[in-house]
This record gives C-alpha cells, sequence and structure tokens, in this order.
C-alpha cells in the first residue's frame, strides 16, 4: 500500500499531526505486508530451533529425565531456572505499559504495544517451561483437581496464570480502537482473515467520548492490577524455593530479590525486542534513541538495586558462617563456581550499568550491548541460584553436580526461540504499534503547544483512571504459605487413668515348675485402679520361699510375628517370703505399661542354674492401657496457614472478577449504540 | 481421590500369611490439616464460587473419615544403634532387593560420618518419617501421604514429579526415577503406597515396609542387618525390635541410651532415634 493512498484517507486536524499519525497507523500496518526474505530466513531458524526442542523433550519424555543431565544430587535445575528466568522476563511489559502509564510518561506511547506483547509470549513460554520440569506432565491437570492448598507450587499455578490471564486483558483492551481505525482507514486492504479480526474485536467501537472513558478506565484497573499480580508471581517462585529449609534458598530476601531480578531482566528484554523491530520494520522515525535511553535509566535503577540486593542476600550467611549457608557461599564465591558468579557480577551488574553511566556508551549500541548481558546473565545468576544450593547434600555436606546435555540445553534454546518466533507471528495479526495511544498523546502535546480549547475534552484521558477505584482485596500480593499442614491427627487417649477400673480384672495362673522337687515359680497378675501388678512366687528345691532371687518379668507380644517375642519388663529381687512384686509404670525404672486391651500374656523367670530356667506365666485381661504415644504439641502457626489460604483464595477470586468486569464494562460500551 | 483411598486400603490377603490373620492396621489417608479444616472459611468465602465446589469435594468427604477416626494402633518408628553399626551395607541391600531399586536408589543409605577425635562411624539413614514432615507440605497434588500410623508414604499414581519434597528433606531421603525403573520382580500387583511399584519420572522413598507392618514382620533392612543395628518399634505399644530377636521396652530402651534424633532443630519431629556411641557425634547440619 502506498503513501499516497494512505494520506488521502486522513480528514480534520492539522497538517502536522496529521502527518505522524498518518506514519503510525502506516508503521503499524508494516509486518502485515508481504514477508520479506530477512522474515523468512529469521522464521525458518527459529522455528527449526524450536523443533529440535521439541523433539529433545520427546527423547526425554521416552527415557527419562536423566539424559536431560539430572541426577538426585541434581533434582532442580536448567529447567527451573529456565521458568524463572522466561516468567522474569516477562515483567518488563508491565513495567514499561503499567508503570509508565500510571506516571503519565507519555514517550512510552510506541513502546506499549511490543512490551505488552512481550509479557504476553515470555509468560507463556515460562509457563509452558514447566511441563519439561516435571517427571510426569501428563498429570499435571491433577493441581486442578487435587491440589494440595498449602504447597507453594499450587500457588505458583495460580499466581502464574492469574497473572497471564492480566496479561492478555492488558494486552487485549487496547488493540480494540486500534482495530476499529485501522479496519475504517483500509478495509479489505488488511486482507480477509485480519478484517475479520479486526472487525470482532473492535465491533461497536466507534470512538465516543463515553467509550474512550471507559476504556481508559479499564486499562487504568488493569495498569494497577498488574503491578501487584507480577510481584506475587515472582515472589511465589521465589517462595518455592525459600519454604525449604535448604541453606542459601530459606532466605526472607528471595521474594523481593525474584521481583527485582524479574523487572531487570524484563526491561531488558523490551530493550532487546523493541531494537530489534525497529531495526525489522525501519521504526526509526517514531521510536528514537531517546527511548532506548530512557529505558536504560530504568535498567540502570533496576542494576544498581539488584547489585545491593544481591550483597544483602549474601552477606549475613557468610558473615555467620554457619554450616550449609557458608559452605554454599564458598562454592559460589571462591569455589568451582566463583568464575561463574564473578561473570554474572562484572557482565550482569555492573557493566550493565556502566554502560548507561558513561555518556559515550549511552545510545542505542550502548543498551543493547547492556541488555543482551543483562538478560543472559540474569539466566547464569538463575542457575546459580538454582544448582548451587540445590545440589549440596545436606548429609555429608558435599556437593553433587547437574551436567548439561544436549536435550536440555536444545529445550532451553527452543525457548529462547520461541520469543521472538512467537511475537514475529503475533505481529502479523495484531498492530505491532498502539496507534490509539500515539495519536492521543500527539493530540494532547499538539493541544498543549497551542492555547486551544477543543483539547480539554480529551485530556481527562491520560494518566490514571483515578475515577475508578480499585476493589478492596484487588492487589493481590503475598501467596506466602507458611509452615502449616503436616499436623497429625491428634491422638485421643484411650483411658483415663482409674477410670472404670475399680474392679480387679480376672487372672488365670498357668505354673511353670510341676514338680514340687524342683525350684518353682508362679506368677499371678492383678490390675487395679488402673495399674498391673504382677507378683511372682518363687519356692526352693524343699518347697521353702527361695530369698534373695533375682526374678525377671516378661511380656510375651506377637506384634512382630510368630514365636512371640518377650520384652523384658524388668528384674525383683524376692522378699523373705520368696515373693517378688511388679507394678508396671510403677517406677522410673519400670515404665512400660500394658498399651493394648484384651488378654496379654506376662511371664516370670528365674534361673535357677546356668543351664535351668524356671519359668510361670500368666494371662491376664487387661481392661486399662494406655497407649504409650504422645503426640508432639501442634503447630502454633498451623491456624495462621488456613487463614492464608483461605485469604487468598479470596484476593484471587477477586482479581479474577476484576478481570472480568474491565474486559465485560469495555464491551458493554462497544454494543451501545451512540 | 475416591480411587487413592481405595487403593490405601490394606491388601486382604498377604502372599505370605494365612487368609485368618487379618491385618489390625486401618490404613486412612490422613489429610493435610489446612487442606481440611480449611473448607470451613472457604466454603464461606467462596460460597458463589463454582470452581471452589469442584475443588473441595473430595475435601469435605476426607474430612467427615478423618474426624470419626480414633487413637491410632500403632506409631511406628526405628531406633539406629550406631554402636554395633559396622557399615557392611546389608540393610541398603536388602531394601534395593526387596523394592526392585537401582544401586544409587538408596532408601536406606549408610553414610560415612566423621566422629569428634576425627574417625569415622556409620550411619544408616532410612525416612525419618517425621511427624511434621516437610516433603507433605511442599507436594502440589498430595501425593504424599501421611497415614494415621505416622508413616510418610508417597502414592504413585498422583506423583506429577515436580521433586518439591526433594528439596524439602533435610534428610535427602528421597529418590527420584530419572530413567525406567528395573523391572518389577516378587512385587504384588497392583502397586500401593505402602509397597509401591516405582515408575519413571515420581519419587519414592523408604516406606518402612509398612505392607509387612500389619503382618509381625520385619521391615527389610531390620531383618537385612546382621549386626542388630536397626529396630522396628512402635510408640504405642513401646515395643522394639531387632532382626537377630532382642526385643526392649522402647522408652526405656531410648532413654537408658541417651537416644538423639537427627536434626532436631528443624522441627520435623522424625520418628528415627539414634543411639550414639563412644566419642560419636551428630553434627547439626543444617
Amino acid at each position: 500500500m502506498s503513501t499516497d493512498t494512505l494520506n488521502s484517507d486522513v480528514t480534520d486536524t492539522d497538517s502536522i499531526t496529521e502527518a505522524t499519525t498518518t506514519h503510525a497507523r502506516e508503521a503499524a500496518l508494516r509486518p502485515f505486508g508481504k514477508p520479506s526474505r530477512g522474515w523468512w530466513l529469521a522464521v525458518s531458524v527459529l522455528t527449526s530451533v524450536v523443533l529440535l526442542g521439541i523433539i529433545a523433550w520427546v527423547v526425554q519424555l521416552r527415557d527419562g529425565m536423566a539424559v536431560a543431565g539430572y541426577n538426585d544430587q541434581a533434582f532442580w535445575s536448567i529447567y527451573i531456572a529456565d521458568v524463572v528466568t522466561f516468567i522474569g522476563v516477562s515483567y518488563g511489559g508491565a513495567v514499561v505499559s503499567a508503570i509508565l502509564r500510571l506516571t503519565g510518561a507519555t514517550w512510552r506511547a510506541p513502546l506499549t504495544r511490543l512490551a505488552e506483547g512481550t509479557a504476553v509470549v515470555t509468560v507463556l513460554v515460562g509457563a509452558a517451561l514447566i511441563i519439561p520440569h516435571i517427571g510426569r506432565p501428563h498429570l499435571l491437570w491433577e493441581l486442578v483437581t487435587q491440589p494440595n492448598l498449602a504447597a507453594p507450587v499450587f500457588w505458583d499455578f495460580i499466581a502464574v496464570s492469574t497473572y497471564t490471564a492480566a496479561s492478555l486483558v492488558f494486552f487485549a483492551l487496547p488493540l480494540i480502537p486500534d482495530m476499529a481505525v485501522l479496519r475504517k482507514q483500509y478495509g479489505q486492504q488488511l486482507g480477509r482473515r485480519r478484517a475479520r479480526l479486526f472487525a470482532a474485536v473492535s465491533r461497536g467501537w466507534v470512538g465516543a467520548p463515553r467509550q474512550r472513558r471507559v476504556l481508559a478506565g479499564a486499562l487504568g484497573v488493569v495498569s494497577i492490577m498488574i503491578i501487584p499480580l507480577a510481584v506475587s508471581v515472582h515472589s511465589v517462585l521465589a517462595w518455592a524455593f525459600a519454604t525449604t529449609s535448604r541453606p542459601w534458598w530459606h532466605e526472607s530476601i528471595w521474594a523481593p530479590q525474584f521481583v527485582v531480578a524479574a523487572l531487570y531482566s524484563g526491561v531488558a528484554l523490551v530493550i532487546l525486542v523493541v531494537a530489534g523491530f525497529r531495526r525489522g520494520y525501519h521504526l526509526e522515525s517514531l521510536i528514537t534513541e531517546r527511548h532506548f535511553v530512557r529505558l536504560g535509566f530504568i535498567l540502570a535503577t533496576f542494576s544498581a538495586t539488584y547489585i545491593y540486593l544481591t550483597f544483602a542476600d549474601l552477606l549475613p550467611g557468610a558473615y555467620v558462617g554457619e554450616v550449609g549457608t557458608a559452605d554454599v557461599f564458598a562454592r559460589l564465591l571462591v569455589g568451582d563456581l566463583a568464575v561463574w558468579f564473578w561473570l554474572f557480577a562484572v557482565a550482569g551488574g555492573l557493566l550493565p550499568l556502566l554502560l548507561v553511566a558513561l555518556p559515550w556508551t549511552r545510545n542505542l549500541p550502548g543498551m543493547v550491548v547492556a541488555s543482551v548481558l543483562v538478560v543472559t546473565m540474569m539466566w547464569l545468576k538463575r542457575m546459580l541460584m538454582v544448582n548451587a544450593a540445590g545440589n549440596y547434600d545436606r548429609m555429608t555436606g558435599a556437593f553433587g553436580d547437574y551436567h548439561f546435555t544436549w536435550v536440555s540445553v536444545s529445550v532451553t534454546l527452543a525457548a529462547t526461540a520461541a520469543v521472538p518466533l512467537l511475537l514475529m507471528l503475533l505481529f502479523r495479526v495484531v498492530p505491532l504499534l498502539s496507534i490509539d495511544e500515539i495519536e492521543e498523546i500527539q493530540e494532547i502535546e499538539a493541544a498543549n503547544a497551542r492555547p486551544a480549547t477543543t483539547a480539554a475534552a480529551h485530556t481527562e484521558l491520560i494518566g490514571p483512571a483515578t475515577s475508578d477505584a480499585l476493589p478492596a482485596g484487588a492487589t493481590g500480593k503475598g501467596h506466602r504459605v507458611p509452615r502449616v499442614a503436616g499436623v497429625l491427627t491428634l491422638v485421643a487417649l484411650l483411658c483415663s487413668f482409674g477410670a472404670g477400673a475399680a474392679t480387679p480384672a480376672s487372672a488365670t495362673t498357668s505354673q511353670g515348675g510341676k514338680s514340687t522337687n524342683t525350684t518353682a515359680i508362679t506368677i499371678t497378675g492383678v490390675e487395679s485402679g488402673g495399674l498391673m501388678e504382677l507378683t511372682a512366687t518363687l519356692t526352693g528345691r524343699d518347697g521353702d520361699p527361695l530369698a534373695d532371687a533375682t526374678v525377671a518379668f516378661l511380656f510375651s507380644t506377637t506384634q512382630f510375628g510368630t514365636p512371640a517375642r518377650l520384652v523384658p519388663l524388668g528384674s525383683v529381687t524376692t522378699d523373705g517370703a520368696g515373693v517378688a512384686r511388679l507394678t508396671l509404670g510403677g517406677d522410673a525404672d519400670h515404665l512400660y505399661q500394658p498399651t493394648t486391651k484384651g488378654p496379654q500374656k506376662f511371664i516370670a523367670t528365674y534361673a535357677a542354674s546356668s543351664a535351668h530356667l524356671v519359668t510361670s506365666s500368666t494371662t491376664v485381661n487387661v481392661t486399662v492401657a494406655q497407649s504409650a504415644y504422645e503426640p508432639p504439641p501442634p503447630n502454633p502457626l498451623a491456624g495462621m496457614g488456613e487463614g492464608l489460604i483461605a485469604a487468598l483464595f479470596v484476593i484471587v477470586l477477586a482479581v479474577w472478577l476484576t478481570l472480568a468486569a474491565q474486559v465485560w464494562r469495555v464491551r458493554r460500551v462497544c454494543r451501545v449504540v451512540l | 481421590m475416591f480411587a487413592k483411598e481405595n487403593d490405601m486400603q490394606p491388601p486382604t490377603t498377604h502372599p505370605d500369611v494365612p487368609a485368618g490373620l487379618a491385618p489390625e492396621l486401618a490404613q486412612e489417608v490422613s489429610t493435610v490439616l489446612s487442606r481440611r479444616s480449611l473448607l470451613a472459611t472457604v466454603g464461606l468465602a467462596a460460597a458463589g464460587g463454582a470452581l471452589a465446589t469442584v475443588f473441595f469435594k473430595d475435601e469435605v468427604h476426607a474430612a467427615t473419615v478423618a474426624k470419626g477416626a480414633t487413637a491410632p494402633e500403632h506409631a511406628w518408628c526405628m531406633v539406629i544403634d550406631l554402636r554395633t553399626c559396622d557399615g557392611c551395607e546389608m540393610c541398603t541391600r536388602s531394601c534395593q532387593q526387596r523394592h526392585g531399586l537401582r544401586e544409587e536408589q538408596t532408601w536406606i543409605k549408610v553414610y560415612s560420618m566423621e566422629d569428634s577425635s576425627g574417625g569415622t562411624f556409620a550411619m544408616p539413614r532410612p525416612c525419618m518419617m517425621c511427624e511434621d514432615p516437610p516433603c507433605l507440605k511442599v507436594c502440589p497434588v498430595g501425593a504424599t501421604l501421611h497415614t494415621d500410623e505416622g508413616l510418610v508414604l508417597v502414592d504413585q499414581d498422583t506423583c506429577i514429579g515436580s521433586r518439591a519434597c526433594m528439596a524439602a528433606c533435610p534428610y535427602e531421603a528421597r529418590y527420584f526415577n530419572w530413567s525406567e525403573p528395573l523391572p518389577p520382580k516378587g512385587i504384588p500387583m497392583p502397586s500401593t503406597p505402602e509397597m509401591p511399584k516405582q515408575a519413571q519420572g515420581t519419587v519414592g522413598k523408604c516406606v518402612l515396609c509398612a505392607d509387612r507392618l500389619p503382618y509381625g514382620e520385619l521391615p527389610a533392612c531390620v531383618a537385612g542387618c546382621p549386626m542388630g543395628v536397626l529396630y522396628i518399634g512402635d510408640l504405642v505399644t513401646d515395643i522394639a525390635v531387632n532382626g537377630p530377636g532382642k526385643t526392649v521396652v522402647l522408652s526405656e530402651f531410648l532413654r537408658d541410651n541417651d537416644a538423639v534424633r537427627y536434626k532436631e532443630e528443624l522441627g520435623t519431629n522424625p520418628r528415627v532415634w539414634y543411639i550414639l556411641g563412644h566419642g560419636q557425634t551428630l553434627g547439626q547440619q543444617v
């Protein structure tokens, strides 16, 4: 489509605005034209990489995760680092679009669509990387059908899906005016399928003031929501690590550090995506070097913050030198991972900061180099965070190792290639630039430049829609899952002492020594008042009582199989009457008490000589039995956990309802005939 | 969930035991407390949410089952007498043979630990069967179970292989099936959490031979230990026995020998006690 055709459609407004407006519209349509050879080349290379990754994943599915380099000492590694990295970079979209929208930074206009698109694509790729990470992906639906509400990984799933939905809404709502204006202006030139899609999305949009007001309001609400939602996603990802008692992972700073890491790498990726599309579709007149420098300043802010947080993360553990944490930090800072850590510190922390700080590198190439460094080094940092602590054997203090294999590298590269590929395909369908936003801001700037009264109607559109108050609880922060659950069902004591046991239990006695000519022993057992007393009477060869002899009492149990095991209950010396008495549980040396009801067999033995053992047994019907087991005290914080989970569900529900309400109100205002 | 509970029922007959000896063990899954009592609150909060009703239908059922449960008849535990352990690893091998494990899958692993005088001693480490198991909380799909009798088991049919439990376990007692498990031999079908058949992509761990305990049989490691180091015990009946036949009153045995639990400070309430020897220490490694 030629420039002449485009210009002829332009109607009122003054000539300067007219030219740039047309330019923005025309530029937004550039990806819709016949793709260049470069486009085809890029798409085919990226597709090949993605296909290779899918093949690698199928191999892993068939042969097990060992082919991806995993072992029991490296149970979490590259894939979870990839998940954190990709979901992390999606925060860039929220920053550039939402934060800049809320702060009224008008220069954002040509970047928002690209930034939001990047957010959607990266969060989808990041979520998909969970599939190679887990052992049996075909059972993932269990997260919905039988979730464990106390598990951080379950809340990861909730947070990521909520954030994905919000990103999609945030991406889709501004498309309505753009698609309406493009369809009106270009019609069938867009292509049949695109025209149909644009008509469907923008149905009913005429750009009436009321429609504009509602859309701006809805976007304001979603902008506010998406910031805490992104915070929640990166926090819960961090808590999947921090809620274990593993050294270094178990740090309170991890959640904020993950959030800043996401902001940092996200801004860097937005710089790269914007630079790529600017070059590919010649958007130099709309996106200037000034844009990159401004994004570079944001990058530098997060760079400095991240360096600070990394230092704050490492200092206390290294200073105290606790076993475990100190071992992990030694490996990281001076051990076999030190090269990588200091590479990150220099190339991922200081260099980007310098590239922004120094005037002669504060330009487009400088910002692109800084961004490449940040994106790659932040992946490296995540690898270090996962592996340095994950490989630590908490029994031996030794470290395991993760080994890169072609499978895991291919899957990671495929995910990396999928981001530009999906973006290139996405912008074949939706407009590359946020035309409405650009035009709006141009109009306002033009109106500000001259003392016009007509612009007053539009000024309310910029900045946050303060009139739309956020519903209470919609800012979904903090899915913290503290120590809950895991608490045993409390054990009720079987019986209380003495209750209903006043009458002595029946006892039958069998005599061990039959012949009166030899040493004989008899045992009787009486249960009284909840206590079991065993009495053994020992008679000598002549029938006289045997004094000062040691009688051993035993309890016969078949709990651990037959023949019955004999549990030694203690030994008692006979008195002058040849009687030995043992009260079970009566003193500290004889702790055993009957633990099960019913007939129980007790035995008394006396070693008349080394070869001659006399025994006698009796069966007592135990009526008062007491479990020896005392459960540990319940966790006092368990109730807090339950309350937290309930609160989180309310918040998540509110977020989803609020999101749906924004879509609904925009749809509704488009239905009304104005 | 219903299907899972059915799986948890003990087998009505055991290959080695006459049918008349029915096990007393009632293996009711004790669901995670938070999940259970959450219902009341969430039921209120999300009364309107159809989503929530789908989520909690099973939990409502589990909650009613658990409430009626009485005190457990057994509370299984283990005592490990380090004084007599010579590190022969017969326990490990007996276990691997019984459960069809690979060499690196050491559900009971014998560590060589350093004592305070620079010497070494052997320390077998089974699953600690914690009363507050960190692995239980973090499982996203509730594949780790805690029975009324205190056994921490893995439902192989539910496990999605997220390995969150491996990250959480302070004793490194969990092992992933990184590749196709060895072909099962002598394992009764179907697989139960008490006698799990390993599957690629799932986590396995020591089950204390939960399928044997109701029949009065000893776990493979206890039976296989020639030194009598390992004792299987029951905190309810207060009895512990080892392989060679020594039988003790559990509470007295623990007290008289100054038994300790490993990494007590983590608050997991492990159900494995160690009896230390002369000059032997158990480090406070975290």
